[in-house]
């Protein structure tokens, strides 16, 4: 059961420190511990065969944003032609 | 039998070796998988941090790589046994190809945690010590000082440089 909070009290300390972070870049990897905190709690209180499509779906979902994030934020990608 | 806090923590040191190695062999500090993993190393490195190891965090990000595949691999083993880690490293590979990532760190990482974790499941751990290990094993990598972890895992990967080569 201890399991639980301590994937709980993560999410909300990267939480705080994606709030905390003047950078925009330097965010994102503190958002990534927010989606690896949270897809282990949606896994932790459904205990469920489904919920690992949940756990995945979440957790690709917020790989892809951030991923979207970082490379807008980069300039997309370029094409020479 | 081990309490929970013990069991925990072993567990978080079990993950952070498997998604290490994994990562490091599929040479994911090496160049950034997609644009948005290259401007994440070029901030941290002028945050004061190291180019090869902002470029993993970077890739990290991006695309599920072996740290994610161990968490979903704990997932699957704790929702539905050892076909469940397995089923999660499908979603992982899918995952990988959505987020227009060619490796295979991921996938890889999901099947030997899946493997991992099943086994420590058969001596007296639970996958939930997993679930919540992986996410204090992120924690170290991505969430306390990214100049520290970065600089890390630069002198690992001139470790992993020296002993399996390959590396430009």
């Amino acid at each position: 059961m201890i399991a639980i909070y301590v994937c709980a009290i993560i999410a909300v300390y990267a939480g705080l420190r994606v709030v905390v972070e003047k950078n925009t870049m330097r965010k994102l990897p503190f958002l990534n511990v927010v989606s690896f905190a949270i897809s282990g709690t949606i896994a932790l209180l459904l205990p469920h065969p489904l919920t690992i499509l949940a756990a995945v779906a979440y957790f690709v979902g917020s790989t892809l944003e951030s991923n979207a994030i970082a490379s807008t934020w980069a300039g997309g990608i370029r094409r020479d032609d | 039998m081990l309490d929970e806090p013990t069991r925990i923590l072993i567990a978080a040191a079990i993950c952070w070796m498997n998604f290490m190695a994994v990562d490091l062999i599929f040479k994911l500090p090496e160049s950034g998988g997609v644009v948005g993993a290259t401007a994440i190393a070029q901030q941290v490195e002028a945050g004061g941090g190291h180019l090869n190891g902002g470029t993993m965090m970077g890739n990290i990000v991006s695309s599920p790589d072996a740290s994610a595949g161990t968490l979903l691999a704990s997932c699957g083993v704790f929702c539905a046994g050892l076909f469940g880690g397995l089923f999660a490293a499908v979603l992982v590979y899918i995952g990988n190809r959505v987020c227009y990532d060619p490796g295979y760190a991921g996938t890889t990482g999901c099947i030997t945690a899946t493997f991992i974790v099943y086994g420590a499941t058969q001596i007296g751990f639970a996958a939930s010590d997993f679930i919540a290990g992986m996410v204090i094993a992120i924690l170290t990598i991505q969430g306390i000082s990214y100049v520290h972890s970065s600089r890390l895992i630069a002198r690992l990967w001139k470790i992993r440089c020296r002993l399996l080569r390959g590396c430009q």
